[in-house]
């Protein structure tokens, strides 16, 4: 049975393990290995949650870094924002 | 408790449903008995609506034929078209679940194609169909009809209408000496204090009242997006109603919370199981009666106030503080959980109330620091006595420092605002 840290790309807690058994010890290496944090929030969950478990093993974790826009907003609205109304 | 009288008709895959026209789909939904909202993106596991607050992207749906649109923050209205998206044939009986199985702990991609090579192409391709995110739309938008964007200068712009963000605002602008505008995402303001059975609409409104009476422009539905340091010295973009807004501010303050945070045991993202904050919105805000069993986790503030209120408005709680969770039972919607010591509890809805995360992504890319919390949930910001990050000019308050709950989050405002003032002087 999953136990799910990351629900937007379905990250599973024994994911991330492998990962750290793989020898990968921070957020953004856990990121890139599991797809942790990529999904449609961007990690706003499974960032914290997936530190403390680094924390738990001795690492100090950094967070991965945080990339626009950190809220989903529709092309439209962006396709025209350079013209000033 | 409820006065929720359904107005209105929508269409779900469509069949009909009755609903309160002005509530979020999601909750529209749930309270009309839809339990899957969404199948997760790899396993199709059943998702329902977790934090009814935008952030955890469990609500997606297709909505009037665009995909990928958070029904916890899309009004209902009479007519909508809603669709449950990559699921096949319907959200509840989804065939594509069966990857759920066939997966039971994980994969891992680096290694799933590697051999023998022609189950590999059939492998790919299978993959490939079960995942992605929903169709395209079914129009596009005319280029001539978009808006263009806005500029915008201001004295102080504070990002976040929450306890926080409210309490800086107003304290800020009080002797009418500068301009002080809030952005906020959600459609109202008041933020944590919306889902708080102690404070709710009433406390919010009248925060956001006294901030307007000094002057201060609230905007809602108005995300700030990105901090863009290479443009023009630097500018904080903000979708203000789908109007792209180019911010310069001679302070900014951040005020933009915390975000719900799971527990982790086994199904811990079984429909049904909700962030507490998102059950005291159903309690608080959208007043539907919550039928059967709550069980309530975690030992917080927040954890006691919702225990309480629920059990007071006489709804059946069981408060697990600090048992600790196995798994929770239930196919597509929880039905119990399995504690530690071989106890059963059965229930119909989780609350978990974890300590949730700063939302330090904006301040952080303004160029704050941040530190790894455990009291404050996540990666804190770092500020000194007057709210102020390393970077000049960018302040930060409330739970984004570190969730500190509603009324901390106040009293902090209330300083940084103070600070700011005086900055100016
Ligand atoms: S984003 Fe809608 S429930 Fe979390």
């Amino acid at each position: 049975m999953k136990t799910i840290v990351c629900r937007c790309e379905d990250v599973t807690l024994d994911d991330v393990r492998h990962a750290l058994a793989l020898g990968f010890r921070d957020l953004e290496e856990v990121k890139r290995y599991t797809g942790l944090g990529t999904g449609p929030c961007q990690g706003k969950e499974c960032m914290a949650l997936c530190g403390f478990i680094l924390a738990e093993r001795g690492c100090v974790p950094v967070p991965f870094t945080t990339r626009p826009p950190v809220a989903a907003v529709a092309l439209g609205t962006l396709a025209r924002g350079d013209e000033e109304g | 408790m409820s006065d929720r009288v359904p107005d209105c008709t929508v269409f779900l895959d469509g069949s009909a449903v009755r609903a309160v026209a002005g509530e979020p789909v999601a909750v529209g939904l749930w309270a009309a008995g839809v339990r899957v909202l969404s199948r997760s993106v790899k396993y199709h596991r059943p998702r329902a609506a977790f934090c009814l607050a935008g952030h955890c992207g469990a609500c997606l749906m297709r909505i009037d034929g665009q995909p990928n649109v958070k029904a916890c923050q899309t009004a209902l209205r009479e007519g909508q078209r809603i669709e449950h998206q990559n699921s096949w044939p319907a959200g509840e009986h989804d065939l594509l679940g069966a990857a759920d199985a066939v997966f039971p702990r994980g994969m891992d991609h680096h290694t799933m194609f590697t051999s023998p090579r022609a189950a590999n192409a059939l492998l790919r391709k299978m993959v490939h169909r079960l995942g992605g995110l929903g169709r395209l739309p079914e129009r596009g938008g005319e280029l001539a009809a978009l808006p263009s964007g806005r500029r915008r200068k201001v004295d102080v712009a504070v990002i976040g209408a929450g306890p926080a963000g409210l309490a800086a605002a107003l304290t800020c602008a009080q002797d009418g000496k500068r301009s002080v505008v809030v952005y906020d995402e959600q459609d109202r303001p008041g933020g944590s204090l919306l889902s708080h059975p102690r404070f709710g609409i009433a406390a919010a409104d009248a925060l956001a009242a006294e901030a307007r009476a000094v002057g201060v422009e609230l905007r809602c539905h108005a995300a700030a997006i990105a901090w863009y340091p290479e443009d023009d010295g630097g500018l904080l973009a903000i979708d203000d109603g789908g109007v792209l807004t180019k911010l310069t501010a001679r302070r900014y303050i951040y005020a933009t919370g915390s975000y719900d945070v799971n527990a982790l045991f086994e199904n811990n993202d079984r429909p049904g199981i909700w962030a507490a904050r998102a059950v005291g919105l159903l309690a608080t805000r959208y007043r539907v009666k919550l039928a059967g069993r709550t069980a309530i986790l975690g030992d917080g503030a927040y954890a006691h106030a919702l225990a309480e209120a629920l059990a007071s408005a006489g709804s059946n709680v069981e408060h697990l503080a600090s048992e600790r969770v196995l798994r929770a039972r239930g196919r597509l919607w929880v039905s119990g959980l399995d504690l530690e010591g071989g106890r059963r509890v059965r229930c119909d809805r989780v609350a978990v109330a974890a300590v949730p995360a700063p939302a330090s992504e904006l301040a952080r890319q303004h160029g704050a620091a941040v530190e790894l919390r455990a009291k404050g949930g996540g990666f804190a910001c770092l500020v000194d006595g007057r709210g102020a990050t390393r970077v000049d000019q960018v302040y930060a308050c409330g739970d984004v420092c570190g969730f500190v709950g509603v009324e901390a989050a106040r009293a902090h405002g209330h300083s940084v605002g103070r600070a700011v003032a005086e900055s100016l002087a």
